[in-house]
């Protein structure tokens, strides 16, 4: 996969965040977001307990929303198992503002 | 006459289909030897056979085996990637490496026409392999041929991989992967459920194996007074750390509900449990099924052959392991409704459990499963395909690996 840089998180980004942490809520439901404290760091898997189905209802919900040029699954399949443990909310924040330019 | 050995990981599951097909085959008049890595009771052992544990051999390990039987119950607590990497690479693999030694000396001691190795037992098919005995791998589940994950490529190259290189680091140069025996691999369940439209060859669907008879107590006068309908609840054996959180939400569900709940758990682990909940930690479940009208499991395998075989519909609870190929299986086949256990709401246990109860066409379903799991053969088909096997195999010369 490319190596996408972390960039510190700058208010585009934290708007990106709070937008993404607008899906997950949709995707996987209010009661079950209130145990969980949702940061930047916050991996998918482990983290946010989802699972495939999910993710592919997140990544739907980035495409309709950054654009078509986001492909969040083919990007994710990309990834070997160790890299999509360590997946986290950053890493996508950064391939969105990567993929956008 | 021919003598088998079957060559079992320390998971119940895996080991029950090979002793049911293993006592008929010694009723065939077959000699049948098991081996493995832990011990096993002998009650276990059908009359005539026996089980043959390379205690030596295993001595030094004594504390690797431990310490990976109590890792998997971290399974509940995993995300699905980690849950791939437990098994091959915490579990398999150094399962594999620790039986190697044992299992060829007893091997070589037992001298079998055929091993039959479950699907991970690796040890078992390169021991074979190794000496040149005809073997048949034996799957307990159905198996799970990729291509749902958003990960299945990558994890099937790196499974791949890592086959490749145990192979290798036991001695074995071949061109493609020995694990699983390319001649005949059986599958405890139907092609149908499994839903494998064209299977390879080798892949022969048996279904489900004849169960051992359990006359356990029960109080059956309760369950002829109960109303409304009868609910059966198992979680299997295992995952005994989620049990309590699990069946407070059944309780907080189905409390206050006109229904029967019949639960297969230990009643000590809540203070009280509701009228309508009858409660004992071992039950008589092949008995107690065809007076079920839903079954609510996780997606354990022998509760989920005992529903279908009597055509009963599902609300599964996947958790965690295998328990998602088959929970999605169920769904599939229009049997059942899935709910993921961390995503376990109040109301949509409710709302399932009335849906499977209102709408006939689950159990209609559940019924095809279970006729198409009757039509694949059970033991006499796994003894037919062992035999001839057994036959094809080793006189003649043909090379079987």
């Amino acid at each position: 996969m490319d190596i996408i840089t972390t960039q510190p998180v700058s208010s585009g980004n934290s708007d990106v965040f709070d937008t993404l942490k607008g899906f997950i809520t949709e995707v996987i439901g209010e009661e079950f977001m209130e145990d969980l404290d949702i940061t930047p760091q916050s991996s998918f898997t482990k983290d946010l307990e989802m699972d495939s189905i999910e993710i592919v209802a997140f990544s739907e919900k980035v495409k309709t929303h950054f654009g078509e040029q986001i492909d969040f699954t083919g990007w994710l399949s990309s990834m070997d198992l160790d890299e999509l443990i360590a997946l986290n909310l950053d890493d996508i924040i950064s391939y969105i503002q990567h993929a956008r330019h | 006459m021919h003598k088998y050995l079957f060559v079992v990981p320390p998971f119940f599951g895996h080991i029950s289909p090979t002793l049911s097909v293993g006592a008929s085959l010694l009723q065939r008049g077959h000699q049948v030897a098991w081996t493995g890595l832990i011990p096993l009771d002998d009650s276990h052992i059908p009359k005539g056979g026996e089980y043959i544990l390379p205690t030596d051999e295993l001595a030094m390990h004594q504390e690797e085996i431990t310490r990976i039987l109590r890792r998997q119950d971290d399974g509940p607590r995993l995300s699905g990637a980690e849950t791939w990497k437990l098994a091959l690479e915490e579990t398999y693999i150094p399962f594999c490496r620790i039986m190697m030694n044992g299992l060829e000396r007893v091997v070589d001691d037992y001298a079998p026409d055929v091993i039959i190795s479950d699907c991970i037992t690796f040890a078992g098919g390169l021991c074979a392999y190794k000496k040149q005995i005809p073997y048949v791998t034996s799957t307990p589940v159905p198996p799970d041929i990729g291509g749902q994950h958003i990960d299945a490529l990558r994890v099937m190259e790196w499974q791949s991989k890592l086959m490749y290189d145990l192979q290798r680091s036991v001695g074995i140069d071949a061109p493609n992967l020995v694990i699983h025996s390319q001649k005949l691999n059986i599958v405890f369940t139907s092609s149908e459920f499994a839903a494998i439209e064209n299977p390879e060859p080798h892949m022969r669907f048996v279904g489900p194996v004849k169960g051992r008879p359990n006359d356990v107590p029960f109080d059956w006068q309760r369950l002829e007074n109960a109303t409304g309908p009868k609910v059966f609840v198992s979680l299997g054996t295992l995952l005994e750390d989620i049990r309590e959180a699990y069946f407070a939400k059944l309780v907080e569900a189905f409390a206050n509900e006109p229904v029967t709940i019949i639960a297969a758990t230990n009643p000590k682990i809540r203070d009280s449990w509701p009228a309508n909940f009858i409660v004992q930690g071992f039950v008589p479940q092949a008995q107690l099924m065809p007076h079920m009208d839903v079954v609510i499991c996780h997606g354990g395998f022998n509760t989920v052959n005992d529903a279908f075989a009597n055509g009963l519909p599902m609300l599964i609870t996947p958790i965690a392991y295998d328990h998602f190929h088959t929970a999605g299986l169920i769904e599939k086949a229009g049997c059942g409704i899935k709910i993921r256990y961390k995503r376990l709401r109040i109301a949509d246990l409710r709302y399932a459990l009335w849906q499977l109860i209102a709408n006939d066409a689950y159990r209609q379903n559940a019924m095809r499963i279970g006729q198409s799991f009757t039509a694949a053969g059970g033991n006499e088909r796994a003894v037919q395909l062992l035999e001839d096997f057994a036959i094809a195999s080793p006189e003649n010369g043909e090379l079987v690996v």
